[in-house]
């Protein structure tokens, strides 16, 4: 047996993020003691209408959320209890809702800093419907093997430590959340664990004291004793000492306060929970709470430490007299499913990975380029062309490829509005798409006809002198088995009107006196093709495919460069479009060649 | 609690009506000669001369100055102003017309478990202090407000008589509505008197503590807090309260000059138990701290690092019971941090530290604790086996 929260609580819980996390607790603690997950519904108007997914062992649990408590529980009528994680500003209206509530029967509060007024209404309002109101600043309740409200009892493993997965025969009420959790622990090693634990806040005037909790243990016939921790401050001890005096109780009282340094603190300071504040005129001082709970014929340790003792020998008294046995552990407890991260450290999981790379590695505090860390490549002065090596090629090029690359990119960098990408981009780019769009817009025009010719030029031209082919062998292949010849042939340029970038290019790599059998293979093919029609002549793609080819890249790559070095531009008409504030632009109808039919009459329907 | 200073105390009692003396704040004796051309009171009448600081025994330190004119009450105002008294340096001046008067009373409404309750006597000053059987009482259920007859039956149960009674009635319930509306704690005036020029009972004094998690729904509070402990907050308490606003989970800081054990515990319940088991143990705190709610590691870095700065400490005692949800590792990774810098600047030379804890992963955070020892610090650490407050008994272990 328990109190307050048992195997039939059924829970909504009102607010966001804080109250999901104590639904994950929670749903810990029901899978520790192999019970579905007491959480029905959350109240939570920003997100109702969705829900919360709750993991439960291995799986997941959806949550429905709701506008108010009235829906919650007009869904969920077997709901009897609500969990309060609202803002202290809202934290009353909140409250006095599931008070309102006639399938609500208890309302524990974890909200901090709620004004004292607002708790004492709450909790008078309580007592008025014969309701229990716990809190405010509650870390929760917490039944041994039958039921947890909040986060109390911590992360699993302390459960399990703590022996909460099944019913021990001390009651326990704390004002502080963190020793909430010390004396379930101690009651476990110096005990048999606890029934139930509560956490009634540390604020001035919680909701219920410890005498309605108190006679409620009293009448629990398997809480044997009770552990109360209390604090100066207020008179709940007093008064506690005075119901246990009052009569004959069947549970023992052991009672601990703290706060005797306060006799020995410059007068006036004071500190520790809202609470613990000393009165005008003295009372509530540990002293006076210690000796009334003394005079009541409650068990009071000197000091905290002296706790564990005075249970020990309470339970033990119990075992003689008979009126506990010692507990049974299960021979198998369920344990917490691992995150695959946690299993993985603990070697206990091989996980086939899902990609590979062999380029970059982020998992450090900066990325590496084929193992080399970015910011050392810029301190010994590397550029952009040596990062393309190593993402594309995974080599650290020379000095003297770096500058060929450079110069490939400033070259083919942009060629004005009226090519395919960047007319696609400034179209995109009138009609007030984003940038990221926009430039794909323009990227997507990039294939056989415009800009894309670089990887297959590379790749024939490269076929031709591994093989040895002279230019006729090499036409006459090309015609047999492919078409035109990529790399070669423009629309406007041509042998009287050359193309100056071309011829930058062969200028500088020629200069170079390096080795460029593609580049100089291409420039034979050129002559041969110019001779039959002028505009066949060296493109500025099949120079570029020319030239990478020799200075090492692999053919797959090449088209990159044409790719990344256009995209500077097509960045450039965007940010010019944008700048400009571009109108829409559409195409004037007569520049379009309507060659559909006549207008003519639509045939009835068959 | 939020103690509030008589200035801005007077200044909510006379919004609900309650008659209080012409009152003016100063921060210097120019200031008020000027205030002084513009108001006819100040000429006009006996004044009236106060510290306007959270500091006991005002009268005694001779902060408090009676009868004077205009020209007594600037130079009284001069005298005080950048006094300076323990850690409080005086910068503010109530100056307040005297109210001729015979008799004194008493009234305060003060908040109980079941609501508030009004308190009255038909005596006031000290001689209430002396004579506290004669405080009659009213008590009210929250949400309940005391009607005019039980307000009567209450005067004339303190011994009130005729118009007199009901005045003080009249008076009682401005308080409560003062007190309920304005979500305070605790409201006292003492003396209550009977102003001699029109019969009307006017507060001469104000003690104001209100409910500091209420401030959201009072814009009007423009005032600050006053420090709690008749002295004013230090410079590396204000600063861990700067970062305590800024997050989740709460850190506090609270030195006590003179002691040789400093704190730096979690939890707002453990840390009182572990501030008394240094006391029994004989030790002297040198702080109090704590933090909970599980505040991010660079708060309790801030802490650990005031904590280090404490004069004259032996030993730090870094406890705390097993969490429910504050992360060990994450919050010690903090404290760990906290200590090297300290190191690092010269400080904890000689000192030695003490650690117990348990909740969310705590063998990594007890594990990266040990692992100081290896940096030359001097440190015991502990895991949930050793008794919550047994790191104590060792560290002061004579």
């Amino acid at each position: 047996m328990s109190i307050l929260a048992n195997k039939d609580t059924r829970v909504v819980i009102q607010g966001g993020a804080a109250g999901v996390n104590a639904a994950r607790r929670m749903a810990e603690f029901c899978y520790l003691i192999k019970r579905p997950l007491n959480v029905e519904a959350f109240v939570y108007p920003p997100d109702a209408g969705k829900t919360n997914e709750v993991p439960y062992g291995s799986g997941l649990i959806a949550i429905p959320i709701y506008k108010t408590i009235a829906e919650a529980t007009k869904n969920h009528p077997t709901i009897n209890t609500s969990l309060v994680y609202i803002g202290a500003d809202r934290a009353m209206k909140g409250g006095m809702e599931a008070l309102d509530d006639a399938h609500i029967k208890v309302v524990s509060m974890i909200t901090e800093g709620v004004p004292e007024k607002d708790a004492k209404l709450l909790g008078a309002h309580a007592r008025k419907l014969g309701k229990v109101f716990n809190g405010p600043s509650s870390i929760g309740i917490i039944s041994a093997g039958a039921c947890r409200l909040g986060v109390i009892g911590g992360a699993f493993d302390n459960l399990v430590l703590s022996k909460l997965y099944r019913e021990g025969s001390f009651g326990v009420i704390t004002k502080s959340g963190g020793l909430s959790n010390e004396i379930i622990w101690i009651c476990s090693q110096f005990a048999d664990g606890i029934t139930t634990a509560i956490g009634i806040g540390g604020d001035a005037y919680p909701g219920t004291d410890y005498v309605s909790y108190l006679e409620m243990f009293e009448n629990d016939p398997q809480t044997k004793a009770v552990v109360v921790v209390g604090e100066m401050g207020g008179d709940l001890e007093e008064r506690a000492a005075e119901w246990y005096g009052a009569k004959k109780r069947r549970v023992k009282l052991i009672g601990v306060v703290s706060g005797f340094c306060q006799e020995s603190l410059p007068k006036g300071m004071k500190f520790g929970h809202a609470g613990a504040k000393e009165g005008m005129k003295g009372e509530g001082s540990a002293r006076s709470k210690s000796d009334a709970l003394k005079k009541s014929g409650a068990i009071v340790p000197a000091t905290f430490g002296a706790l564990g003792p005075a249970i020990k020998d309470t339970y033990q008294e119990l075992l003689k007299s008979g009126q506990v046995k010692e507990p049974v552990e299960p021979a198998v407890l369920p344990r917490l499913p691992k995150s695959i991260e946690e299993a993985m450290k603990a070697d206990e999981v091989m996980v086939a990975p899902l990609i590979r790379t062999t380029i970059s590695d982020d998992r450090g505090d900066e990325p590496c380029y084929d193992g080399y860390p970015a910011s050392e490549l810029i301190n010994k002065g590397y550029e952009i062309p040596h990062v393309i090596g190593l993402l594309w090629d995974k080599r650290l090029i020379s000095k003297q490829d770096a500058e060929i690359i450079k110069r490939i990119m400033m070259l083919s960098a942009d060629h004005g509005p009226c090519v395919s990408g960047a007319y696609g981009t400034i179209l995109a780019a009138c009609a007030g798409i984003g940038l990221s769009q926009s430039v794909a817009a323009g990227l997507i025009m990039i294939g056989p006809r415009f800009g894309g010719a670089v990887t297959d030029a590379g790749r024939f031209f490269k076929h031709a002198v591994d093989n040895k082919m002279t230019v006729d062998e090499f036409l006459t292949y090309m015609k047999k088995n492919h078409g035109p010849v990529p790399g070669i042939g423009h629309r406007v340029k041509s042998l009287r009107n050359p193309d100056k970038r071309v011829k930058e290019l062969v200028g500088y790599v020629k200069s170079l006196n390096i080795k460029t059998p593609c580049l100089d293979f291409a420039l034979q093919v050129e002559q041969v093709t110019a001779a039959k029609k002028d505009n066949l002549i060296l493109n500025v793609d099949g120079t570029m495919a020319a030239v990478l080819v020799d200075i090492g890249f692999p053919v797959d790559s090449l088209n990159g460069f044409f790719i990344l070095s256009r995209t500077i531009g097509l960045i450039g008409h965007w940010v010019d479009q944008k700048r400009q504030d571009s109108r829409l632009v559409r195409l004037f109808d007569y520049l379009v060649n309507y060659a559909a039919p006549k207008r003519r009459e639509v045939p009835p329907l068959k | 609690m939020a103690k509030v200073l008589e200035g801005p105390g007077m200044g909510l009692m006379k919004k609900w009506g309650i008659h209080v003396p012409q009152y003016a704040v100063v921060t210097s004796a120019d200031e008020l000669s000027k205030l002084g051309h513009v108001n006819e009171w100040m000429k006009q009448s006996k004044l009236v001369a106060k510290a306007h600081e959270a500091l006991g025994s005002r009268f005694k330190l001779g902060l408090v100055k009676v009868g004077l004119d205009l020209t007594g009450a600037v130079a009284a105002t001069k005298e005080m102003i950048g006094r300076q008294v323990g850690s409080i340096t005086v910068s503010q001046v109530i100056v307040s017309e005297m109210i001729a008067h015979k008799e004194e009373y008493y009234c305060a409404v003060k908040s109980t478990r079941e609501g508030s309750e009004i308190l009255v006597a038909n005596c006031g000053g000290i001689e209430v202090e002396s004579n506290w059987d004669r405080v009659k009482r009213l008590c009210l259920e929250v949400g309940q407000a005391p009607s005019h007859e039980a307000l009567e039956k209450l005067a004339k149960e303190a011994g009130f008589t005729g118009s007199l009674a009901k005045k003080m009635a009249d008076f009682a319930g401005k308080m409560f509505s003062c007190f309920d509306n304005e979500d305070a704690q605790y409201l006292e005036v003492n003396p209550v008197v009977t102003r001699e020029s029109d019969g009307e009972l006017v507060a001469l004094d104000a003690v104001t503590l209100l409910d500091g998690d209420a401030k959201f729904r009072h814009p009007d509070w423009n005032f600050q807090f006053a420090a709690e402990f008749g002295r004013s907050y230090s410079k590396d308490e204000m600063e861990v309260m700067t970062v305590d606003s800024k997050i989740k989970g709460s850190v506090k800081f609270i030195e006590i000059p003179g002691g040789d054990t400093a704190m730096l515990p979690a939890g707002g319940g453990a840390s009182v138990y572990y501030s008394d088991a240094v006391v029994a143990r004989g030790g002297k705190l040198a702080n109090y701290a704590e933090y909970s709610g599980d505040p991010p590691d660079w708060a309790v870095e801030v802490l650990t690092e005031k904590v280090c700065s404490l004069p004259g400490i032996k030993n730090i005692i870094v406890g705390g019971a097993i969490a429910n949800f504050t992360d060990v590792k994450k919050t010690f990774g903090g404290i760990i941090n906290g200590f090297r810098k300290a190191k690092g600047d010269g400080k904890l030379k000689g000192v030695k530290i003490w650690v117990r804890r348990g909740g969310p992963r705590e063998k990594e955070g007890l594990d990266a604790m040990r692992a100081l020892k290896d940096e030359g610090f001097d440190i015991n650490v502990f895991d949930r086996n050793t008794p919550l407050t047994d790191i104590v008994d060792k560290a002061l272990h004579k």
